[in-house]
C-alpha cells in the first residue's frame, strides 16, 4: 500500500494530467445529432395535424308546423352560385321567371373569376349586412368544388351564406347550358 | 505563449450541459410524436386557407374515398369503443365474442356493412390493414348504417367530435347525403378535413 503511494506520488505531475486529458470527451457530435432529431421530431409534430374548416348546418325542424316562415331575400341582395360538372361555376341573380340563358352566367374559380363576381355583387347590393351568397350544387359537382366555394366564403368575408338544393328551374337551364356547351365538343 | 495558451483553453467548452438539454428535449418529442397510421385507401383532402389544425378532442372521422366509399374510425379509447361495438350489436342484432371485441378495439377504420363486420374483425391484423372493402358503409335513404355509428358513437359519450375527411373528387351527392343524415341526428357541427393552402393575399 505504502509503496503504492509512494509510486503515484512520484509520478503525479505527468499522470494526473493525462488523466485529466481522457475524462473530457468532445461533445459536439453528440449534440449535433441531438439537435437534428429534435429538429426531425418538432418538424413532424407539427405538420403531422391537418387543416381543418369549421362546418354548421343549419337544424333540421322537426315538424312541418313549427316552420318558420321560408325568408324571402332580395333579389338584388343575394347571389345564387351553382356549382356544375367538371369544374364549372355559373351564377345569376334572377327569379325563376327571369332567368334564361343569357341572364346564367359562367365564371372560374378562381380569384378573378368567382371572388370578384361575389365582391361586386356584395357592393352592389341594397343592404350589404344581409346580402346572402346561395351556394347551389348540382349533383355533378365534386367535394372539391363544395370546399372551394367554402373557401371563397372566407376570404370574401361572406358570412351569411346558405347550402341547399338547386331548384328545378335553375335545374333545366343548367342542363342546357352545360349540355349546349358540351355537344359541340363531343362532335368534334 | 501565453496567449496561444488562453486560446486554446478557450475553443474547448464543456458541451456537456447542452448536450443534456438537447437530450431532455429530443426526449420529450420522441414521447409526444405520434405516427399517422397508414390510411385503407388513399384520401386527398382539398386544399383551404383554413389555418385552423385538428384539434386532440376525442375524434371520429369519416373518410370519404374518391369512389363515394365511406369508412368510419372510431375514437381511439378501448374502452369507449368496446361499449360502441356492443351498442351497434345490440341495434343490429349481432353479438361479438372476446377476440372480435379485442380486435375491434385495433382496427384503424371500419369499411364494411355490419352484416360483414363480424368476418371482418375476425381476418388476421395485416389482412384487415390491407382489406379494401368493395362496398364501404352502407350510406343511403333506407340504409343509414354510417349515421348509426355515429349516433351509438354519440350515445357513449357526448363530447365527441366528428371530422370529415372526403376526397378532391368525391361525388357532392355523397357528401351530401352524409350531411343530410347527419342533420336528421341534429349533429351540426364538425370539421372538414382539409389541405393547407397559401393566404391570399389582397
Amino acid at each position: 500500500m505504502a509503496e503504492v503511494q509512494v509510486q503515484e506520488k512520484g509520478g503525479k505531475g505527468g499522470k494526473v494530467r493525462s488523466k485529466k486529458q481522457n475524462t473530457r470527451v468532445d461533445m459536439t457530435p453528440m449534440v449535433d445529432l441531438g439537435f437534428l432529431l429534435i429538429t426531425f421530431f418538432m418538424f413532424t409534430t407539427t405538420f403531422s395535424k391537418p387543416n381543418v374548416m369549421d362546418l354548421g348546418l343549419p337544424a333540421k325542424p322537426k315538424d312541418e308546423t313549427k316552420k318558420p316562415p321560408p325568408t324571402e331575400i332580395k333579389l338584388s341582395n343575394s347571389i345564387s352560385i351553382l356549382l356544375g360538372k367538371n369544374n364549372r361555376v355559373f351564377w345569376h341573380q334572377q327569379d325563376a321567371t327571369s332567368l334564361n340563358d343569357q341572364t346564367l352566367m359562367e365564371t372560374t374559380l378562381d380569384r378573378e373569376g368567382i371572388r370578384k363576381v361575389i365582391q361586386q355583387a356584395k357592393s352592389r347590393a341594397a343592404d350589404q349586412t344581409k346580402f346572402t351568397v346561395i351556394i347551389k350544387p348540382t349533383d355533378d359537382a365534386i367535394y372539391k368544388n363544395f370546399v372551394d366555394i367554402l373557401d371563397e366564403m372566407a376570404i370574401t368575408k361572406s358570412e351569411q351564406y346558405g347550402v341547399t338544393d338547386i331548384k328545378p328551374w335553375e335545374k333545366a337551364i343548367y342542363e342546357k347550358k352545360v349540355g349546349g356547351a358540351a355537344a359541340p365538343a363531343a362532335t368534334k | 505563449m501565453a496567449k496561444v495558451k488562453m486560446s486554446r483553453k478557450m475553443t474547448s467548452i464543456d458541451m456537456t450541459a447542452m448536450c443534456d438539454v438537447a437530450f431532455l428535449l429530443l426526449t420529450f418529442f420522441i414521447l409526444t410524436t405520434q405516427f399517422k397510421k397508414p390510411d385503407v385507401e388513399q384520401i386527398k383532402p382539398p386544399s383551404s386557407i383554413s389555418e385552423k389544425l385538428l384539434p386532440d378532442a376525442s375524434l371520429m372521422t369519416i373518410n370519404a374515398t374518391p369512389d363515394g366509399k365511406f369508412y368510419f374510425q372510431p375514437v381511439e379509447n378501448a374502452s369507449e369503443r368496446i361499449a360502441l361495438l356492443d351498442k351497434m350489436g345490440q341495434k343490429y342484432g349481432i353479438t361479438f365474442d372476446n377476440n372480435q371485441k379485442a380486435a375491434f378495439q385495433k382496427v384503424q377504420a371500419i369499411g364494411v356493412p355490419m352484416n360483414q363486420l363480424k368476418g371482418y374483425l375476425d381476418m388476421p391484423a395485416d389482412e384487415q390493414k390491407n382489406y379494401k372493402s368493395p362496398t364501404g358503409i352502407p350510406m343511403d335513404s333506407t340504409n343509414k348504417q354510417l349515421i348509426d355509428w355515429v349516433k351509438e358513437s354519440l350515445s357513449v359519450n357526448p363530447d365527441y367530435k366528428l371530422a370529415i375527411k372526403g376526397d378532391v373528387t368525391t361525388q357532392y351527392p355523397k357528401v351530401k347525403s352524409l350531411f343530410e343524415g347527419l342533420r336528421d341526428i341534429d349533429f351540426l357541427k364538425f370539421w372538414l378535413i382539409t389541405s393547407q393552402e397559401g393566404k391570399p393575399n389582397e
